[in-house]
């Protein structure tokens, strides 16, 4: 894996990838406004890029974007691996260990989620608390590289007080409702039953997706702090369920990107 | 091609060539086999009289420990004048290894004559009654394992398709457990293990969620190993040393080396406990 990892970093490197300050994730719905964003952005494909995985789903670009944004550079991802594609989870998170090796300081992650909280509504955004990972797989599975992280990583702060303290503070003086929960990754690509959104909520959760957590989890198995917010695209009523369609779920996620942009340029600016 | 009978003669050769190994190296048949989890590999092995020792690396089709808290060794040898097969290290799905590895040593145990299984593990509390450095046999299981070491053809051989689960922990080896936790004053809990995945530790959300569920403690081990023996009908008894307070309205930062120390603290408890009731078998 450090092979892979490696020419992955001296190939990034040599397109003028230099220490960028910052790691972006855009989910489902969520890669366009945030991008125009991005000042003397250079874009590379993720299939020119050794070793890299290239993106399967359709409304998911599959490109790295260098530039930079509020004087910090950033690096984002437009577009990310799901397991659901087929993907191992050390191939959905090779892109984490990458950007950590460039130098990122910090991961900022969005995603599209389904809401199982019955008092918050679809195109509203939600903070991660915190999850409870149902996925059946584990990116940390097999021999553990200490270069890289322990081998029992702690899950007690897996997203970071410093930065959710911050957005907290953003949304409020930017008046927008930021909710905050737990959200529950799952396999996917199935949507979940009514009675499987009823567990999802008994046992705890305020949202359900199908990522954010195997990145999360090597994030923190290297110690980099990280934040991710849900973009609620769907209300997940067991009791009044509908057929969700996918260019519904990517129309309510566009329609809250502008908000989920203004959350994440100002936290960079406080970087 | 490849055929489900050859995935299985497969396995069942790498059984009888793993067995027949070790039958040359030792004199005596083992009764009892004992695995030793994360911080409880040390005193026990003192309580081994003429003691064989063998490395995993050198037995045929045994997969190798690759968690350095764990040394990677069979040892042959004498508690209270029983026969006994012990484990020092195991193996774990997060390591990397498919189930049937990890069932491997088991099957190995019961061809070699083994009729009861003492299991120890190193376990995240989280029943807010107890506490850490303390004791818990465990009464049942939660599998929240992703995989099942007996998914695939079913040997006969061995055991049943559907091997059942009403008693997973033998009542005869847990009555025996409580009474010698009496005599000698320990603390011995009883309760229940979920067994996940790992190796990341779980989150706040999650040990919520593991307790609803009816979890009393949560670990990466010993499920997987007591489905086996459960299969083939040894009869299995586990003991979870509760290495770290799993409160998630408080939840500290864990650290190997804490869970490695208070596991070693306990150590001389569960080694009164194992020794105790390998004499009454």
């Amino acid at each position: 894996m450090m092979h892979e990892i490696n020419e992955a970093l001296d190939f990034l490197r040599k397109r003028g990838v230099n220490k960028p300050d910052v790691g972006i994730i855009l989910g489902t719905g969520l890669g366009n406004r945030f991008v125009k964003e991005i000042k003397s952005p250079v874009f590379i494909n993720y299939n020119s890029i050794p070793n890299f995985p290239i993106s399967t789903v359709e409304h998911h670009k599959g490109q790295l974007i260098y530039g930079e944004v509020k004087g910090k550079k950033v690096l984002a991802m437009q577009g990310r691996f799901h397991y659901y594609e087929g993907y191992s989870l050390r191939q959905v998170t090779l892109s984490v260990r990458v950007m950590k090796l460039l130098g990122i300081k910090n991961l900022l992650i969005s995603n599209a989620a389904g809401n199982l909280n019955p008092e918050w509504k679809k195109g509203q955004l939600m903070l991660i608390d915190d999850h409870i990972n149902l996925i059946p797989d584990n990116p940390l599975r097999g021999e553990n590289n200490e270069l890289f992280g322990p081998r029992f990583p702690d899950m007690s702060e897996p997203y970071s007080n410093v930065l959710n303290k911050k957005l907290r503070q953003i949304a409020k003086q930017k008046k927008i409702k930021l909710n905050e929960g737990v959200y529950i990754p799952v396999m996917g690509p199935n949507l979940e039953t009514r009675a499987e959104y009823r567990f999802l909520r008994k046992i705890g959760g305020d949202a359900v997706g199908m990522s954010t957590v195997p990145e999360v989890i090597v994030a923190n198995h290297m110690g980099l702090p990280c934040c991710a917010i849900s973009v609620l695209t769907d209300d997940c009523d067991p009791d009044n369920l509908k057929p969700v369609n996918l260019k519904e779920i990517v129309k309510v996620a566009g329609k809250a990107e502008p908000e989920l942009t203004e959350l994440y340029v100002e936290l960079i600016s406080k970087l | 091609m490849i055929t489900f009978e050859k995935i299985l003669s497969a396995m069942l050769n790498q059984v009888k060539e793993a067995t027949e190994f070790l039958q040359k190296k030792i004199k005596h048949k083992p009764q009892v086999g004992v695995i030793l989890g994360t911080g409880l590999g040390n005193l026990f092995i003192d309580e081994i009289k003429n003691p064989v020792v063998i490395n995993y690396n050198v037995i045929p089709h045994f997969p190798v420990t690759t968690v350095t808290s764990h040394k990677g060794q069979l040892i042959f040898g004498e508690v209270k004048k029983k026969q006994v097969m012990v484990m020092r290290g195991r193996f774990h799905y997060y390591e990397g290894y498919s189930m049937q590895q990890i069932a491997l040593p088991i099957r190995v145990m019961k061809l070699l004559g083994v009729e009861n299984l003492l299991v120890s593990n190193a376990a995240g509390n989280l029943n807010l009654k107890w506490h850490k450095g303390e004791l818990m046999m465990l009464d049942d299981h939660i599998n929240l394992q992703p995989d099942n070491p007996l998914r695939g053809e079913n040997s006969e051989l061995f055991g049943p398709r559907f091997p059942d689960m009403s008693e997973p922990y033998s009542k005869k080896l847990n009555t025996k457990f409580r009474k010698i936790a009496k005599a000698k004053k320990i603390k011995l809990h009883k309760g229940v293990y979920a067994a996940v995945q790992g190796p990341s530790m779980e989150t706040r959300a999650e040990y919520r969620y593991l307790r609803m569920l009816g979890a009393d403690v949560v670990g990466m081990s010993t499920v997987p190993e007591v489905l086996v023996a459960n299969h083939m009908g040894i009869s299995c008894c586990a003991v979870s040393v509760l290495t770290n307070d799993c409160d998630p309205d408080n939840l500290q930062r864990v650290e190997l080396q804490h869970i490695v120390d208070t596991a070693s603290l306990s150590e001389k408890k569960l080694v009164t406990l194992f020794t105790g009731l390998i004499g009454k078998l």
